[in-house]
């Protein structure tokens, strides 16, 4: 059994600040509990540091084989822990005005963190599920944190049943492929068996594989399984529906990706024209219910399920032409990065303005121009790139992917490239609302909003991203080329 | 010896019955007990591959899958307990403040 | 193909015989039985003492607490056995392993034990 310790390192800081976190938390007077946030970011920031340090290091296996950190784990759990930055950093002032359990907070906040870094390397069935469950275990506490409140008591239970069922489901579908592939349970070795079954044992496979992906659609909340998000989202801590949106869905997506690019990718003839049906209606709903949206979160919650439906769509992509596949795969990597940054900027924006106003109606944006300047223009940029509208970063990322559904040929291709750009023109009308209100609309009180120096970071940092993406688009581009999926298409 | 297709349908029925449950019970602690029937599904389908493959890593899996569970009955209590505070009821229809 | 489907005859035979021992049973039973209907009979049987309080009754929450931590600890011991087969083949490395292990449940404890879990008062 080989133990590759540098490899590991990220994961190892992570889990010791967690530990100390819960240590620390125990010992510490009430008053002074919202240490914990600057232990965690220290933590965090240290993970970072070794995830960075193992650039250019090559593809590196532990356990043997079942844990790899190549070039596509690196940038996911790098993405991963800059998000948990950004989302401790939106934490702090929340929580702590907010008479919260502060430090149990942090340690399930890491937790949750440690779960998303993991996956990316997961190679293995049951790795694959123990990062997935680290993952949200966590986050059905934090969704219901809220302890008095009935909404956040909703909000935990919706995404406490939807999440443990979901994973039955996915578990009932590994137990399955465990079966029919003979005792596999490594991704490689998935997908070469796979390949040499036939007749009955093809059906198994393929109910397996159903099984699979309908326990991911529920994670990544694509329609019909797409209920419990904006419940749950509405309910949640605002910073913890950041969390949610962005750092769960995108461990969803970064699982889903290895499993259907490398252990099932044989099977592709089966499973496309389920991803294609998943895509068309997630984002078609996703954008029709957002539309008559009137809170912020929602809104956002429903602008998520749609921008999931872009991101299937490359699912949908997939063919026998391994080149073509590649392009798929790089144009989902570089959507889901840039999805990222929007959505968290866009939450932080939010972040900033429910100190004021909690209930955060679309119409408690009004006049932000003048009562936070900062916070309105980053808004109003996130909302825009999300549109898919230049000179952001949301504009190349829907480009590599209509690229990408147009190159794949065939009538699926650009049929779905179609469908994407006529969303993409319906979501503009909902995209705008806010803006409108936060520049055309006169606040009620004129007052300045004070807003925390961090939080205004987070927005201002997310921002010049976007742009910057826009303007060098090729650094991003190469981003997603360095990314490629041992196993993958080789 | 019994049979593998015999389980592998012993556990669909399990698992059937667990997702039967999810849905119609308004208990949210029968609802757990639901979920817990198709946890043990997929146990009884990885030990029954294990033991006909003669092949360990199934019944690895079956013990991690063991210990996940009974973590996540803890949070689910916890939920539904703090739910019977706020609400004097445990009933999942009735949670339905947020729609749409 | 007669043969085929005269074996599937055994089975409707078993089966209509099973239907109708049942059936004659209960008959009989209901013929033969006396029938004399009584309250105390349709209480919950406890072991021969009478029932207190109802079917779901509340119990402190406390208990929850103390049954949650003996679950936790109790599911943890699954892993104990494997390590304890394979011990002698893996030597030190899986003794360093399993006392992490351990010491990340003992901080588990220690936090339980300072939020006051493990007092009953």
């Amino acid at each position: 059994m080989n133990i590759d310790y540098h490899a590991l390192l990220p994961e190892f800081i992570l889990a010791g600040t967690i530990l100390l976190v819960l240590v620390v938390d125990v010992f510490l007077p009430e008053r002074a509990k919202w240490f914990a946030m600057p232990i965690g970011l220290i933590g965090v920031v240290g993970s970072l540091a070794g995830v960075l340090s193992l650039i250019g290091a090559g593809t590196r296996e532990s356990f043997g084989g079942t844990y790899v950190v190549d070039e596509f784990a690196l940038l996911f759990k790098g993405f991963f822990l800059v998000t948990a930055v950004v989302v401790l950093a939106l934490s702090l002032r929340y929580f702590r005005e907010g008479g919260f359990y502060q430090g149990e907070y942090y340690f399930l906040l890491l937790t949750s963190f440690l779960g998303c870094v993991m996956m990316p390397s997961s190679r293995d069935l049951l790795l694959l599920f123990l990062a997935l469950e680290l993952v949200s275990a966590p986050g059905f506490l934090m969704a219901a944190f809220r302890k008095g409140d009935v909404k956040s008591n909703e909000a935990g239970v919706k995404f406490f049943i939807i999440g443990v069922l979901s994973t039955a489901v996915m578990l009932f579908g590994m137990s399955l492929i465990y079966g029919v592939t003979g005792g596999a349970t490594k991704l490689a070795e998935i997908g070469v068996a796979l390949d040499g079954v036939s007749g009955e044992m093809e059906t198994l496979a393929f109910a397996a594989i159903l099984f699979v992906v309908v326990g991911f659609a529920f994670k990544v909340s694509a329609v019909p399984f797409q209920f419990w998000a904006p419940d749950t989202y509405e309910g949640s801590p605002v910073p913890v529906a950041a969390f949610l949106a962005v750092a769960s869905s995108v461990a969803g997506f970064a699982g889903l990706l290895q499993l259907m690019f490398v252990a099932f990718a044989g099977q592709h003839e089966f499973w496309v024209p389920i991803f294609a049906f998943l895509s068309i209606a997630t984002m078609t709903v996703g954008n029709l219910v957002a539309l008559q949206q009137t809170q912020v979160v929602r809104l956002l919650a429903y602008s998520g399920i749609a921008q999931s439906g872009y991101i299937l769509l490359t699912f949908a992509l997939v063919t026998d032409d391994a080149a073509s596949n590649r392009n798929a795969f790089a144009a989902a990597v570089t959507y889901i990065l840039i999805y990222g940054v929007m959505n968290l900027g866009a939450f932080a924006a939010t972040v900033a303005v429910s100190r004021r106003h909690p209930t955060l109606g679309v119409a408690d944006f009004a006049g932000l121009r003048e009562t936070a300047p900062v916070i309105a223009v980053g808004m109003a940029v996130f909302m825009i790139s999300l549109a898919g509208v230049p000179p952001t970063g949301g504009f190349w990322g829907k480009l590599l992917i209509f690229q990408a559904a147009i190159e794949r040929g065939g009538t699926l291709g650009p049929a779905l490239a179609v469908v994407m750009l006529v969303n993409s023109v319906a979501s503009v009308f909902y995209y705008l609302v806010v803006p409108r209100q936060m520049f055309l609309r006169d606040a009620a009180d004129p007052s300045r909003l004070r807003v925390p120096a961090l939080v205004t970071a987070v927005v201002a940092v997310a921002m010049v991203t976007l742009v910057a993406i826009f303007v060098l688009p090729n650094v991003f581009a190469r981003l997603a080329e360095i990314s490629t999926l041992v196993g993958l298409g080789a | 010896m019994i049979r593998l297709p015999l389980v592998l349908m012993f556990s669909a029925l399990l698992f059937s019955a667990g997702v039967y449950g999810v849905l119609a019970r308004r208990n949210a602690v029968m609802v757990l007990m639901a979920i817990e029937l198709m946890l043990n599904a997929v146990n009884v389908n990885l030990v029954a591959f294990s033991s006909s493959l003669h092949q360990m890593s199934g019944q690895v899996f079956a013990l991690f899958i063991i210990a996940v569970a009974a973590a996540e009955v803890g949070i689910g209590l916890a939920i539904v307990i703090l739910l019977f505070r706020t609400r004097e009821s445990i009933n999942v229809d009735e949670v339905n403040l947020l729609k749409w | 193909m007669s043969d085929y489907y005269s074996s599937y005859g055994v089975v409707l035979a078993v089966l209509t015989a099973g239907a109708l021992l049942v059936a004659v049973a209960f008959t009989t039973a209901r013929l033969v039985a006396p029938n004399a209907p009584n309250r105390e009979k349709l209480t919950t049987y406890e072991c021969g003492i009478d029932p207190v309080g109802d079917g779901w009754s509340q119990s402190h929450v406390r208990y929850y607490v103390y049954g949650f931590l003996f679950v936790i600890f109790d599911v943890e011991s699954v892993f104990l056995f494997p390590w304890a087969r394979v011990l002698e083949s893996i030597g030190y490395a899986a003794v360093v392993e399993m006392t992490i292990f351990i010491g990340i449940l003992a901080v588990g404890l220690l936090y339980a034990w300072r939020k006051g879990v493990l007092r009953w008062a």
